[in-house]
């Protein structure tokens, strides 16, 4: 086909030492995916923290309310690690101490993986129990297929987009896809004892059943998910 | 994920380790079907795949993986095999209940029970 393998994977984060961590996370398993030896691997990812410390600390000095962002592009003997300037709007931000981190990807499957790296990671750090953990990372693992698969039918010149906001009482996270969106109300009942059997179609559902809130805007492009860090009182 | 394929007898077991995520669904759903295809091939005798899924050492598994299952539920009992799942974790097993697969899946929590299954 003559096509370059090349992929670009885009970060985004709070500009904090406390966040490089998540840098080093996607560089690590980026490079997995390359042909670099396992010595070699270890070089770039230590050049891509310093990398990333030098950003943050002489760009920006070290203030979260501002995003740093950086773009991985990669080919199988290649990793090329930009510091983006200019941020993404943050507009799904609902307050000024919310910290906000996005993750876009080319629409392959193979890069899910990536998201659950991220999403695990960003989870360590806050206070949430581990079952909830394990259902906010199914559920953002499940947003993440339904864009790439469902939405931009893994046409890797489109991009999914994950933003993942932490503010003090909750996590919500913001899935955006650029395909023709869906009415929620359409997609089949999983649970309909004549569609028990099919091998897809669960995803929307296990979405609803792990988290506390799910929202579709903008014709099922965006999906919004939300859990609170205390559990709402039954009305 | 890495997945292990082993022979006991007429029956195969898979002992799968990691996250069912994914492209990772993908490469499971792969290695079932060779199995299915391994046995139609041996043609001479009216074979049937009896398979084993070992979940012991899966962490996590989506929807994906979920339907992965499914599908070789279907496949391999349209052939009059047999399918079964052994050893699963709390949130593999809490994610199969919220599915409402449990009364299609036969599970146990020891290989010999799962062989007796078979027998």
């Amino acid at each position: 086909m003559g096509e370059r393998t090349e992929q670009a994977i885009t970060l985004s984060l709070p500009s904090s030492m406390q966040h490089v961590y998540l840098l080093t996370a996607v560089v690590t398993e980026i490079l997995k995916e390359t042909n670099f030896d396992e010595d070699t691997q270890e070089r770039i990812n230590l050049a891509a923290i310093e990398a990333g410390t030098n950003a943050i600390r002489n760009g920006n000095r070290e203030n979260p309310g501002e995003q740093i962002t950086f773009q991985l592009i990669f080919t199988e003997n290649e990793l090329t690690v930009n510091t983006l300037e200019e941020s993404e709007a943050l507009k799904h931000k609902e307050t000024e101490t919310a910290q906000v981190i996005m993750l876009s990807l080319p629409s392959s499957m193979q890069h899910v993986y990536l998201l659950d790296v991220v999403v695990t990671e960003i989870l360590k750090e806050t206070d949430f129990t581990e079952e909830t953990q394990e259902q906010i990372n199914l559920a953002a693992i499940e947003a993440g297929t339904n864009a790439i698969k469902h939405g931009n039918k893994e046409d890797p010149r489109k991009r999914a987009t994950i933003q993942f906001i932490l503010d003090e009482d909750k996590l919500t996270i913001v899935t955006e896809d650029e395909g023709d969106g869906f009415t929620r109300q359409e997609v089949a009942d999983p649970l309909d004892p004549e569609n028990l059997l099919k091998s897809s179609g669960r995803g929307l559902f296990l979405m609803e059943a792990c988290m506390d809130s799910v929202t579709y805007e903008a014709n099922g492009t965006i999906i919004k998910m939300v859990k609170y860090k205390v559990e709402l009182e039954a009305q | 994920m890495q997945v292990n394929v082993r022979h006991k007898g007429s029956i195969t077991i898979l002992d799968i380790e990691g996250k069912i995520i994914g492209a990772e669904a993908l490469a499971l759903k792969a290695i079932i079907d060779q199995q299915i295809q391994t046995v139609s091939n041996e043609a001479e005798q009216d074979e049937k795949l009896n398979l084993i899924l070992n979940l012991e050492r899966v962490q996590m598994m989506d929807s994906s993986g979920l339907g992965v299952l499914v599908a070789a539920y279907t496949t391999i009992r349209r052939n009059d095999g047999r399918v079964v799942l052994l050893n699963l974790g709390g949130n593999i097993r809490s994610l199969i209940v919220m599915a409402k697969l449990m009364t299609i899946f036969d599970c146990y929590n020891t290989e010999a029970e799962a062989i007796g299954h078979f027998l």
